[in-house]
């Protein structure tokens, strides 16, 4: 099958190109780009086989690169499953997933890695790499047999969710990681400090009567970490970063030459502790028209009425145990801290950290809930409101979920170069729409972003050349008609050729 | 029988009681208003009123309490409530039955009021969310006692005649304290000034209570700032807090942060000492000031059912 995307803004961050132009597909492959810009250029071989995808308005990119998410399977499948995850990740512009071992079991034996790749070449969607465990049942004590683990196709090594508390044996993990050129994947969080934990420890924490997850809890680690990586020489990749505090030690570590890189969560950048304060005005009432109330709101920024370009908590009550996740939302100085980090560099990818829950694991007591969002399907859209408040390239955007993650895998960045896979998202960064968990290919419903307005949504996803997502009849080329009345608008009856 | 007098006329309709941050000066003053009210009924020979015949309040405590829980059930027995009491121990809670279908069990079985004490801070949000009639908060971690707060300004403003202005000392483990964070709303928006005091590891970070409440004192050191203080609320140490590595020693808090009869002669000579119980004697407080003329520890605990019953009366919404 042969596939011409034509007419949309291709981003390509690994050839620094963006450029309105065509690109056509053929056998998995990118076989020919075409910049309209470019009046010399040769017009791509049409033929009957080639369906035509109008991308008019859209962005064409490489696929997005997931370093982190949990898909469950083994293990938990009622909560989520290789090919649900799979399919999330798909509507969300997602090709590969980077899937974290606190599976049942953990990943961390040869058998289990090639599990989780024979589920995935039967019912995935979109590429699978599984992440290796540092130690045995991530249990933090002896290290898994990770020549071998690499061996079954394990991309890095984490504990995600289980901090390794003993200094020693995370020496040992780089140190053996080192070895064997992968990254060890580190979830920096000093359990000490956070036994008991509600919320980011804040203001809001003592306001609500919540036991605090400490920035330091974090911070701690991190640096323990950065210091353990600079002396075995290791490459030290520190997951879902979420203080200023962090931003700026990772940042002091790259000056200085250590081999540590950073990824950050779209909800760590934008969402914070404010949002487990929720809006008391939905409980009040007889039902319909709540009533703004006498709750004191003052120390909350209402300020951004420009939706939706800031998001407001209004939506959930106090306590929404959607807000729950580790690490916690922080405060409005560590989003801006994270942002420069992703500006300046010191913060390589954005990674969905993707935590699908059950209803019953979330609808209880806040501190009794299982932390996590339901991110696959919300990434793009949530990241997306750092460019529309003007906080971040369009651009770079795209590089933080396509070649910063693959730099921090050891590899070279996925590109619409001529010859490249065609692994392709297309999105249109305006298009808005209403966040309803119920319509998730995922089957985590999760997400405390129910009901909110974004803006930009993926509208055709492409693995390997075959499309495992389309929304609506996006880009179907004469069916004008067929379009959603949206995407009338924008591509205004024009006739194809 | 006639309903007491000045037990208000224009009630807003309030559904939830959840913490006092959503109750202007207005309504606290109208629910002391109607507490004076009902400390007069509970005076008489019959001591009940018929407003909330046919109803029934579900007590529902998933925690130990004994003066809070019965003072719930006087209150409601005095308005003519059906009044079930619930808890954990015994029920199917035990056997592994959620809040969300406890809750709903209880909708099912046409509760009207629940009366919620947990030892998880937002339970009673939670819920708020899945029950049709009123939740109210008698106690969720360590996050508000909306009930113990009224009934302390009932106390103050029945002592003292007035709350504006007044100076609060509330001392003790003020971090794991929903009575603290209750009464810093209640004092505050009745006018008084509010002084926190605790050793640092019972208390955190200055900047995290005063981005709440601005024009808060805080400090480490009682012997100062008790001076001319018109109210000392001490609070309930907990032993697990030494267990928790939190303090150095009983001995050490004792000495530095117990309410003494020396440290109460330098407040003011009117000055009240109050506690939510129940109290350690000879730790956070000591016994003859227990037993003091200026303590009102008493008069909270027989407050506690006037203040109730006309928060439950406000809440039938007739």
């Amino acid at each position: 099958m042969r596939y011409l995307i034509k007419n949309g803004s291709i981003i390509d961050p690994a050839r620094r190109v963006a450029t309105i132009g065509n690109v056509l597909v053929e056998d998995g492959k990118v076989v020919h780009v075409i910049d309209l810009a470019d009046l010399t250029a040769t017009p791509e071989p049409l033929d009957e086989q080639t369906e035509v995808i109008n991308a008019r308005g859209a962005v064409i990119a490489p696929g997005f690169l997931d370093l982190h998410a949990h898909v469950r399977e083994p293990g938990d499948e009622h909560k989520e499953t290789i090919e649900t995850a799979t399919k999330a990740a798909a509507a969300g512009g997602f090709t590969t997933l980077c899937v974290m071992p606190d599976t049942r079991p953990a990943i961390d034996c040869a058998a289990v890695v090639r599990q989780v790749r024979e589920i995935a070449r039967r019912r995935g969607l979109v590429r699978i790499e599984p992440i290796g465990a540092i130690t045995v049942g991530r249990a933090g004590q002896t290290l898994t047999e990770m020549a071998e683990l690499v061996e079954a196709g394990c991309v890095g090594f984490s504990d995600e969710g289980n901090a390794v508390a003993d200094s020693a044996v995370m020496r040992n993990a780089l140190a053996y990681a080192a070895m064997l050129d992968v990254p060890i994947m580190a979830h920096c969080e000093d359990t000490r400090l956070t036994r008991g934990w509600g919320m980011h420890d804040g203001a809001v924490s003592i306001r609500l009567g919540l036991p605090g997850y400490p920035a330091a809890a974090e911070e701690a680690m991190v640096a323990r970490d950065i210091a353990l990586a600079e002396m075995t020489g290791a490459h030290l990749h520190i997951c879902h970063v979420s203080t200023a505090g962090s931003v700026a030690l990772i940042r002091a570590a790259k000056a200085r030459g250590v081999r540590v890189t950073a990824e950050v969560t779209p909800h760590h950048l934008t969402l914070t502790d404010r949002w487990v304060l929720g809006n008391l005005d939905l409980l009040r009432g007889e039902g319909k028209s709540a009533q703004r109330g006498g709750r004191d709101r003052a120390d909350i920024n209402d300020e951004g009425l420009d939706l939706p370009s800031r998001l407001r908590p209004t939506l959930l009550p106090p306590y929404h145990t959607s807000t729950r996740v580790r690490p916690p939302l922080r405060t409005e100085q560590d989003i801006e801290a994270l942002i420069e980090g992703l500006r300046d560099g010191t913060i390589d990818a954005i990674a969905s950290d993707h935590e699908p829950q059950s209803a019953v694991d979330k609808e209880c007591e806040y501190r009794l809930a299982a932390p996590g969002i339901s991110s696959l399907e919300t990434a793009l859209g949530l990241a997306l409101t750092l460019v529309h408040r003007g906080k971040l390239d369009l651009v770079d955007l795209v590089a933080k979920f396509t070649e910063g993650p693959a730099t921090v895998l050891g590899r070279a960045p996925a590109t619409l170069r001529p010859g490249s896979p065609a692994d392709i998202v297309i999105f249109d960064p305006d298009s808005p729409w209403t966040v309803d968990p119920a319509k998730f290919f995922s089957k985590g419903r999760n997400t405390p972003l129910a009901g909110q307005r974004l803006k930009g949504q993926v509208m055709l996803t492409m693995c390997r050349g075959q499309i495992v997502f389309r929304r609506g009849n996006f880009g179907v080329g004469t069916g004008a008609l067929q379009q959603a009345s949206r995407l009338e608008g924008i591509l205004g009856g024009e006739n194809e050729e | 029988m006639s309903m007491p007098a000045g037990a208000g006329t224009v009630r807003n309709r309030r559904r939830h009681v959840l913490d006092l941050d959503d109750f202007s000066a207005q309504e606290i003053e109208e629910i002391l208003e109607t507490a004076v009210s009902m400390k007069e009924v509970l005076g008489r020979a019959i001591k009940q009123v018929p407003t909330l015949r046919g109803k029934t309040i579900v007590n529902m405590f998933f925690e130990e309490s004994t003066r809070t829980r019965i003072s719930f059930e006087l209150a409601g027995r005095a308005l003519s409530a059906n009044v079930v009491n619930f808890t954990a121990r015994g029920s199917s809670v035990e056997k592994g039955e959620s809040l969300v279908d406890t809750v709903r069990t209880l909708q099912a079985l046409g509760a009207d009021i629940l009366v919620m004490r947990h030892s998880e801070s937002g339970a009673p949000y939670l819920a708020a969310q899945y029950f049709r009639g009123s939740v109210i908060n008698a106690g969720d971690g360590r996050h508000a006692h909306p009930t113990q707060a009224l009934l302390d300004l009932f106390t103050v403003r029945q002592r003292l005649g007035r709350i504006e202005g007044l100076k609060v000392v509330i001392v003790g483990d003020i971090l794991h304290s929903r009575v603290a964070r209750s009464n810093l709303w209640g004092f505050t928006r009745m006018g008084a000034s509010v002084t926190l005091c605790a050793p640092r590891t019972l208390l955190g970070p200055e900047s995290f209570w005063k981005a709440t409440w601005p024009n808060l004192t805080i400090t480490s050191n009682l012997d100062e700032c008790i001076k001319d203080a018109d109210v000392i609320m001490t609070l309930r140490l907990q032993k697990e807090r030494m267990e928790a590595g939190l303090l150095p020693s009983l001995r050490e808090y004792s000495r530095f942060f117990a309410v003494t009869a020396e440290r109460v002669a330098r407040a003011a000579p009117h000055c009240l000492v109050m506690h939510p119980g129940p109290m350690n004697e000879g730790v956070e407080i000591m016994p003859d000031v227990a037993v003091s003329a200026q303590s009102v520890i008493e008069e909270q605990v027989a407050n506690g059912v006037a203040v109730r019953m006309a928060l439950l009366y406000r809440l039938s919404g007739e």
